[in-house]
This record gives structure tokens, C-alpha cells and sequence, in this order.
């Protein structure tokens, strides 16, 4: 239940189904996530019996057959009721009727900082000239545990997929996630929920077990990862992929394990998981068998060695404190760190921890930098920056702030076909992205949809190479903060970007991370 | 019978070398307790740890034989999938954790969160368990000979726990259930091969109130 009430929702009665068939049509009914629309059984009407609860996810637009329902937002009247909106008074409802915290998929909704106030300047006279973004090359590959492992991961454009788990994402949308890695060279991540064994060979770009039929060129990796509940997890697991992930925490409930509702605990769920079908899989928020950072480094020790030291190991933090949290990664001996924004998504979270905990992404990458740059490491060990992330333009940002590649987590939800209902915690997705339901699960080809996720990540890569090239760089590994501006003070006491105009970061920013900073001395 | 000397290896050097050695014989290892890790991953083959032992050893264990002379480090047998773990000692913090099967015995004490989310492993502890032991088992068998601290079982799921002793305090979502012919007949085999001398017949048996015991 995610309420949001700054919807009005009308079915026209006159060219609905059901004027001409009374009862005949409940499409509506059948696809809403959220209980908005109810079949009337005595006259055969289709009423909107909760306008409250629609979200405006618009899914009974794409479904209705006769086009005759109407999504409205009644924004003026969501702001003067502030702060008694009608989501306020609906959640309140709801508590005082069964005594339960809200639960909800997806991520934050609302205004959080992003990268909307940044600004790309480009070259002119001053400093170098801009590249041809048509008739010269752009070098955008990202190589990531290249001194520390011998099968280092050669990323051909700076994307990757980031953790998502089977459990919380079908089989289909996993297994279309392996081909569009394929199909781009790019890494896709197997989450907390076990290997699909599918994904083992459509990652690499070939379409049978045997890994005899290249089937996608030029064929990407995948990153296995090893997280709290360790879920499916053995010697032969870790060395099914190409690197191996160490999830401590993540954005959307940084502080807690992963949630998945017993509605979602299937039967292949449940064989993978060890829980029982229906029961739900609460992942603990931390790892039992770490309790200090020697054995978080003896735990990447091991990891390396059970996995013949062939593969680099990521580490994937959520948004606390990213110049300590960066720091102690580092010293357990990561190879790449991804950090995740508090906007980064999730299969299910308490509503509180998504909208209320951790800091927004722009506020993680700076000091995240700053840490491994302290170290002297900064572009030798990779930052990878998740959460909210959702065009090459928000990517291109991201990686001259610092990182070296980003993660589209929601956006390739969305681009499978997702329309943000909030509900993905529910498993009646009805695209068949997160729901383990066999005739949810019928709507989504893998091969089609992979397709599509290709082509997201093929556009978002020219996006990135217009903004270089136009910065005047010949690679993504040439960006820096010189390449951006702040619009607003907030976004340049947030970041330490230059503020436009002004030409200069904010005077604060000079001295920012000295008395706390030095990692070495502690 | 092989010998290793670990005293001047690392962790790398030290289970390449076991792996390198592994055809049937079992291998000796002397001066170890400072390699954490040790026999990660191994998939066949038997070792004796001559000294006391690190942290995490036959962690991911996928079928080796472990035995160990003296103590263990933490997390004896961590994530094991097959094999056995054999601690003729005491062992420290979180023996048996994520084990999806194989055998653990531990001869001596356990500490704390001992078989914590378990999934299939048999663990017999001949002395006493810590607190927080066989916290969200999700199947298998944790079997303490001796008595066990606060929070025994919390939260478990699926499988069985036996208890020869007494409990300080026991966990949320547990019940008490008799034992049962198979459940003698069960305990009295294990404990015969691995030489335990308990009796099954004052054994307690813990299994789950519910498999869904959280909110929804």
C-alpha cells in the first residue's frame, strides 16, 4: 500500500465495456495494484470505489480496452492541505485500523537533491577545443580489478545493472537483464536470491548451456553476488560468474536485510531459498559472520581464493557515511565499490526507511572521491554510483563528480515496461517484472525485452559520448568536476561543485573533509 | 602421510598447496592458527590440523573432510555445502553459520549465534552452546549435548533442535515437542559414529511454532 491520494480517476461510463455488456469487462479491476476500480455485481458498472489509493501509475490507461479511463492529478489541492494531505490521513487510517507499518516496493517518491540542479559546461575557446561526437571516437570502456585479479571485468560502456534478486524480479526479467548485458558488453548482477541457471550463459551472449551458440555480441559479465541471507549460495555458485559482490547495504533501506513477502515465496522461490513457500524471506541486516573489519578482510581473502583469484570483488554500500564506509571498503581490499543513493530502488521496504533514510546520491560521490583519493586510488579502484540515476545525462554527472561507471536499477524496470505503481512488494506485477506468477510472468519475453534494455543502454551511451566529447574529453576517464556547475546553492554546498556564476565552489567546501579527513591517521 | 608446515604460509600459498596435495591421503597440517580461511572451498579430500585453527575455516566447504586437534577460530565450517567439520576442541563465535549441508562436531564448547541460519547442516555440539544460538534455522539439525544460553532458537523457521541440557531462555516462534522413535533412532547413529557418549532418551526437541512468523 502506497498512498499518494493526489489523484482524481474517472471511468467514462459511456464508452466502458461494460455500458454495452454489463459485468463483461474487469481489466481495470484485474491489473490496478492498488484496489482503486470494483465491478459493481448488481448493475454490471465499473466504480471507482478508492480514488485515494491510485498512485497515478497509469496501468489501467495501458490496459483498458475501450480508452475510457481518465488519470488526473489534484496537486493544487494535495499542497493547500499540507501537511493533512489525504496520504497523511489515508496512512493514518490504515495504522489505526490494523496496527501495521506501511510496506511498499519501487524507491523514494517526492523531492529528494538529484542532479537536476547540475549543469554540463562545455568546451569553447578557453580550454580544449569539443571533440566530433560523429566523426571521431570516444573512449568509454571501464576495466575494473585489472592489477588484482586475473580475469579483470572489461565493461564496454561505464553501466552496469545492479543487484537485483530472483525473488523480488521474475525469471524472465532476470534472464532479459543477462541479454541486454550481452548485447552491450555491460555487467548484470545476480542479487541475494541464488543464480538463475539461465543467466550463467545469456550473460556471457550465448544461448545454450554449452556455451557453443554466440548468440549476442560482444557478450557481458556477471556479477554474483554474496549478501547477508546468502541465499543459494556454494563454492560452485561463486564461480558461475565473473566477480563477486559483497552487498553491505543498499539504498532504498540502507540498515536493513532484503524483504521478500511470503506472496512472493513461490515454489522455485522457495527451493533456492530454503524458506517456505508463503513464509516471508527477511534477510538479516547484517552478515553473522563478520563482526569486525579483519574478518570482513579475511572474508575477501577467502573469496578470493575459493574463486582461484581470477575474479574482482565489488563491494555494494548504501548512503550513510560514504567517506568511512568508502575508507573501510578499501581497506578490506574491494576492487570496485558501488554506492547507492537513498533514492535507489528496492523490492520492498518499509515505507518510512525508503522516503526518511540515507542521503541523496549527489551528497554520496563527493565524499566517496575524497576517500579514495586519500588513499590513491581514485580511478584505479572503481566507484560505481547507483540510485535514481536515470538517463546518460544523470550518468554523465555522476562520473565527472568522480565515479567511473552508474547503475540503472529503476530505469530498467521501467524500461522492461515498469510503470511505477509502488507496489512490487504485492508480486501481481502485471508486466511480469516482479511477479512470480505464471500468467503475470507469460506477458514478459525475455528476448524482447532484452532488446529493449539494450537499446536503453545503447542510447544512454551515445548520451554519454555527446556530453564528453562536447567537454572535450576523449574519454570518460578524462571527466572531472571542472565539467559541471552548481545551479542553486544547495546543490553546491551538497557536492563542492562550482556554483555558476559565482565560479568557484562555496568557501566552505576549501577546507571540506580536513579535520575528520585524513583516513591514514586514524 | 603429508605434512604442511604453515607456519610461513599465507593464506593463498597455504590452500593451494592443500589443493595441490589432495589425492586420498590425508594431509597434516601443523602451525595454522594464524590462517584464516583455511581449506576454503575445498571439494574432496582429508585434513588434519595439527595446532589450534583460525577464523573460518572449511568455510564453503563443497566435501572435504576437516578435523582439528585443538580449538577453532569463529565461524567453524561457515556456508558449507558438503563435508565435515570436525573441532576436537572448543570453538568460538558462530560455528555453523549458512551451512546448506555436511556435518559440523564440535568436542568441546560452542560460542554464541551457533548455527545461525542454518539450512540443512547437521551440527552436533558435545559441550555447552552460547546465546543466540540456531537463530532463523531454515532446515537441518543443531543438536547441543550440553546446556545453551539466552535465546535459544530464536525465530526458527524449519528444522529441528535437540537439546541434552538446560536453556537459559528460549527464542520467539519455538515449541517444545517429545521425541520420537525416528528421532532416537536418528541421534543415537550420529552419536555412535562420531563417539559421543549421550544418551538419546533425555534429549528435548525444539521445532517451530509457525513457518510465518513475521507480521504478514
Amino acid at each position: 500500500m502506497a498512498v499518494i491520494g493526489a489523484y482524481c480517476v474517472s471511468v467514462n461510463k459511456e464508452i466502458c465495456l461494460n455500458a454495452n455488456m454489463p459485468g463483461k469487462c474487469a481489466t481495470c479491476a484485474e491489473v490496478c495494484p492498488h484496489g482503486v476500480y470494483t465491478l459493481d455485481t448488481l448493475d454490471g458498472e465499473m466504480k471507482v470505489q478508492n480514488f485515494n489509493a491510485c498512485v497515478g501509475c497509469r496501468i489501467c490507461v495501458e490496459f483498458c480496452p475501450a480508452n475510457a479511463i481518465r488519470i488526473n492529478p489534484a496537486e493544487p489541492e494535495y499542497f493547500t492541505r499540507y501537511p493533512w494531505t489525504f496520504s497523511t490521513i489515508e496512512e493514518i487510517h490504515y495504522k489505526a485500523q490494523t496496527g501495521e507499518y506501511l510496506l511498499r516496493g519501487f524507491g523514494t517518491h517526492g523531492q529528494t537533491p538529484n542532479f537536476d540542479m547540475i549543469t554540463v559546461v562545455p568546451s569553447q575557446i578557453a580550454s580544449t577545443a569539443p571533440l566530433d561526437k560523429y566523426r571521431e571516437e570516444c573512449d568509454m570502456k571501464v576495466v575494473i580489478g585489472e592489477d588484482t585479479c586475473e580475469n579483470p571485468v572489461v565493461l564496454k560502456a561505464p553501466f552496469v545493472w545492479p543487484a537485483m534478486s530472483f525473488g523480488a524480479l521474475s525469471k524472465e526479467a532476470k534472464m532479459a537483464l543477462a541479454i541486454g548485458a550481452a548485447m552491450t558488453g555491460i555487467a548484470t548482477n545476480t542479487g541475494e536470491g541464488g543464480l538463475v541457471p539461465e543467466e550463467a550463459w545469456l550473460a556471457r551472449g550465448f544461448a545454450d548451456k554449452e556455451l557453443t551458440d554466440k548468440k549476442w555480441e560482444p557478450g557481458g559479465y556477471l556479477i554474483i553476488q554474496w549478501s547477508t541471507g546468502r541465499w543459494g549460495v556454494s563454492a560452485d555458485y561463486l564461480t558461475s560468474g565473473d566477480a563477486v559482490e559483497v552487498k553491505i547495504g543498499q539504498g532504498a533501506k540502507p540498515g536493513m536485510g532484503g524483504h521478500l513477502l511470503g506472496a512472493k515465496v513461490t515454489q522455485d522461490v522457495s527451493r533456492v531459498r530454503g524458506v517456505p513457500v508463503g513464509s516471508d524471506a527477511l534477510s538479516p541486516c547484517r552478515y553473522y559472520d563478520v563482526q569486525t573489519l579483519d574478518d570482513m578482510k579475511h572474508m575477501v581473502a577467502f573469496l578470493r581464493d575459493v574463486t582461484n583469484y581470477q575474479f574482482p570483488i565489488f563491494f555494494k554500500l548504501g548512503p550513510s557515511r560514504p567517506y568511512a564506509d568508502v575508507a573501510a571498503c578499501i581497506e578490506a581490499g574491494a576492487d570496485a565499490i558501488s554506492i547507492d543513493g537513498m533514492v535507489g530502488g528496492t523490492g520492498c521496504s518499509p515505507d518510512i526507511v525508503t522516503q526518511g533514510v540515507g542521503i541523496p546520491t549527489i551528497a554520496c560521490i563527493p565524499p566517496a572521491v575524497q576517500a579514495l583519493k586519500d588513499y590513491g586510488v581514485h580511478h584505479k579502484v572503481k566507484l560505481i554510483a547507483l540510485g535514481g540515476i536515470r538517463n546518460g545525462l544523470d550518468a554523465f554527472k555522476a562520473m565527472a563528480m568522480g565515479a567511473d561507471a552508474a547503475g540503472f536499477g529503476s530505469a530498467a524496470e521501467i524500461a522492461m515496461g515498469c510503470r511505477v505503481c509502488y507496489a512490487c512488494q504485492k508480486g501481481n506485477c502485471p508486466y511480469g517484472i516482479t511477479s512470480q506468477k505464471e500468467a503475470m510472468r507469460a506477458r514478459l519475453d525475455p528476448i524482447e525485452t532484452g532488446h529493449r534494455l539494450a537499446n536503453f543502454i545503447h542510447a544512454c551511451s551515445e548520451e554519454v559520448k555527446i556530453l564528453t566529447m562536447l567537454s572535450g574529453h576523449q574519454s570518460t576517464r578524462e571527466l572531472s568536476p571542472e565539467d559541471l556547475r552548481a545551479m542553486d546553492i544547495n546543490t553546491a554546498a551538497l557536492t563542492g561543485l562550482k556554483l555558476c556564476g559565482f565560479e568557484r565552489p562555496l568557501p566552505f567546501w576549501e577546507n571540506a573533509f580536513q579535520p575528520a579527513g585524513n583516513a591514514q591517521n586514524k | 602421510m603429508k605434512t604442511i608446515d604453515a607456519k610461513t604460509k599465507d593464506l593463498k600459498n597455504l590452500n593451494n598447496a592443500l589443493r595441490e596435495s589432495v589425492n586420498g591421503m590425508p594431509i597434516r597440517v601443523r602451525n595454522a592458527s594464524h590462517v584464516h580461511g583455511l581449506a576454503a572451498g575445498m571439494r574432496h579430500g582429508k585434513i588434519i590440523v595439527d595446532s589450534n585453527a583460525g577464523d573460518y575455516i572449511g568455510v564453503l566447504n563443497a566435501g572435504a573432510m576437516i578435523e582439528v586437534t585443538q580449538d577453532a577460530g569463529k565461524y567453524v565450517g561457515d556456508n558449507m555445502t558438503a563435508g565435515t567439520v570436525i573441532i576436537d576442541g572448543n570453538a568460538d563465535y558462530g560455528v555453523g553459520q549458512y551451512c546448506y549441508g555436511g556435518t559440523i562436531v564440535v568436542r568441546g564448547n560452542a560460542g554464541d549465534f551457533t548455527g545461525t541460519m542454518n539450512k540443512g547442516a547437521a551440527i552436533i555440539i558435545a559441550g555447552d552452546v552460547g546465546d543466540e544460538a540456531g537463530t532463523y534455522m531454515l532446515k537441518g539439525d543443531l543438536i547441543v549435548i550440553g546446556n545453551a544460553g539466552e535465546n535459544f532458537a530464536n525465530y526458527l523457521i524449519r528444522g529441528n533442535v535437540y537439546i541434552g541440557g538446560e536453556w537459559k531462555s528460549i527464542g520467539h516462534n519455538t515449541k517444545i515437542e517429545p521425541l520420537t522413535d525416528e528421532d532416537k533412532a536418528k541421534l543415537s547413529a550420529l552419536f555412535e559414529y562420531h563417539q559421543i557418549k549421550a544418551d538419546p532418551a533425555v534429549f528435548k526437541k525444539i521445532v517451530a511454532a509457525s513457518e510465518k512468523p513475521f507480521y504478514n
